[in-house]
């Protein structure tokens, strides 16, 4: 059982985030966010009961941080000694809630090559940062997505392709004529709802196929997953990680 | 004597500031599960948020009723984590009122991460204790007022929730009522009558639902 603890620096206005893994086998179980609280107003002009928020003064906002080379890599947030290892098995972390507009800053690390990240994310923005290789150096895509298909009755799918070589990236469900998605661009993502089914997909790029067929594995309605499209030795691989976000 | 359209059903009720106040929401609907043979206990917070029942919360106000008179309280009230509350009252169903507090009336921009968050956070707290539950969505209210609730949003409002409370069922509140039908205090919190009304449709509607029914000794 490894453990590590990451902290997440926010340095606009006064947000501070603080992340704690403490079982770095079950994903990240444990996190903890501490921020300076919102302060709402809460004024009394009934005599019978305190005015409160119907709401919050912002939506909220989260980051992840995704392996999309072919070898194991480091993450770690800025003002912290704290690591996080990404790995084929474990490819990517949850969504940690930050707060918007704040600065996210951090480092990829693989062997000698480092990737500076410098990322904001919007109110209702969820962002992934991907680590890519760049010949033998690191470099990182910064991919955003302010989602509105949320429901609890259905599977919410996304497709993001960080291939630079597969510029018109489909994913087509296996055994099936049936294109979940289609003509994909490059640094982009797409998202859509299916039901709960078990499936295997395959990439196609230009319409060609490319490497072999991905299971999906038992989707569950009401979460949602992501297959990355990513390089790798001068093709282009795809792997599938949950949406999952810190709780 | 027949016996009632809840009987032998143990409820943990939570709600928002319509739970929380005498000649709100609590009494007639604590009185009218009670009378439909359920045992039940009602708690509610001012203000309270989906999220705010996964912890403990200080709020404006609220109320406490269970196997006795309401316990009204000002801001000694605290929400509580719905983990401990269910494994305090072992409740064979769970009944969440909730929906005005989230639903951002006064920003033109509805928080769908935000509220998306907070509701699934809840559900599956409570779906992790495997006690079946029932999602109460807002009821209209009357345009204008201190919280600025409007019909557009509650409508959305409900709608969002009936996407996403699931594995909780859904009861429409929009459904009892015309817009504006039951006068309003301030926008939000209804007169006595209204809330006569809505407990009694509250009530009615939960007898009518299969996992209720399923759950009827």
């Amino acid at each position: 059982m490894k453990e590590a603890g990451l902290a997440l620096a926010a340095t606009q206005g006064a947000a501070v985030g603080a992340v704690q893994y403490t079982n770095y086998a079950t994903k990240f179980a444990s996190f903890a966010l501490r921020l300076v609280a919102c302060t709402f107003s809460v004024l009394s002009n009934a005599a019978d009961i305190p005015l409160y928020p119907t709401g919050p003064s912002a939506d909220s906002s989260f980051v992840r941080f995704v392996n999309g080379t072919d070898a194991a890599l480091e993450l770690t947030a800025a003002g912290s000694q704290a690591k996080v290892q990404l790995d084929a098995k474990t490819p990517a972390t949850v969504f940690y809630p930050v707060r918007a507009k704040s600065d996210i800053k951090g480092q990829f690390t693989q062997a000698q090559s480092k990737s500076a990240i410098a990322a904001t994310v919007k109110a209702g923005e969820f962002v992934s940062v991907i680590a890519l290789a760049d010949g033998a150096t690191l470099k990182h895509v910064t991919i955003g997505e302010e989602p509105d298909d949320f429901n609890a009755l259905k599977v919410s799918l996304a497709f993001y392709n960080v291939s630079a070589t597969c510029v018109s990236a489909a994913l087509q469900v296996v055994g099936r004529n049936v294109m979940l998605f289609e003509k994909l661009g490059v640094n982009a993502l797409t998202r859509r709802m299916i039901n709960p089914v078990k499936i295997s997909v395959q990439l196609l790029c230009s319409e060609q196929t490319v490497g072999a067929p991905l299971e999906l594995g038992e989707l569950i309605a009401g979460e949602r997953y992501s297959v990355f499209a990513v390089p790798a030795a001068g093709t282009t691989r795809i792997f599938i990680a949950s949406d999952a976000v810190a709780r | 004597m027949a016996a009632g359209t809840l009987a032998g059903i143990a409820m943990l009720v939570l709600g928002e500031s319509h739970l929380s106040l005498p000649g709100y929401l609590m009494n007639p609907l604590y009185e009218d599960l009670t009378t439909q043979g359920a045992t039940v206990h009602a708690i509610g917070a001012c203000g309270a948020t989906a999220s705010d029942w996964l912890k403990t919360v200080e709020v404006p106000c609220g109320a406490d009723r269970f196997k006795g008179d309401t316990v009204f309280k000002g801001r000694a009230a605290t929400t509580s984590p719905i983990k401990e509350l269910i494994a305090k009252d072992k409740p064979n169903l769970v009944v969440i009122i909730l929906g005005d507090t989230m639903a951002s009336y006064d920003n033109e921009t509805f928080p769908r991460a935000w509220a998306w968050q907070g509701i699934t956070g809840l559900t599956k707290e409570i779906a992790a204790t495997q006690t079946p539950c029932v999602w109460v969505g807002p009821a209209w209210g009357t345009p204008g007022g201190k919280y600025f609730k409007n019909d557009k949003r509650v409508e959305f409002m409900a709608g969002f929730l009936e996407k996403n409370v699931a594995p909780c069922v859904f009861i429409d509140s929009l459904k009892f009522s015309k817009p504006g039908q039951w006068a309003t205090v301030d926008g939000q919190h209804f007169n006595q009558a209204g809330y006569q009304a809505w407990s009694a449709n509250i009530t009615k509607a939960l007898a009518a639902l299969p996992v209720v029914q399923g759950l009827k000794k």
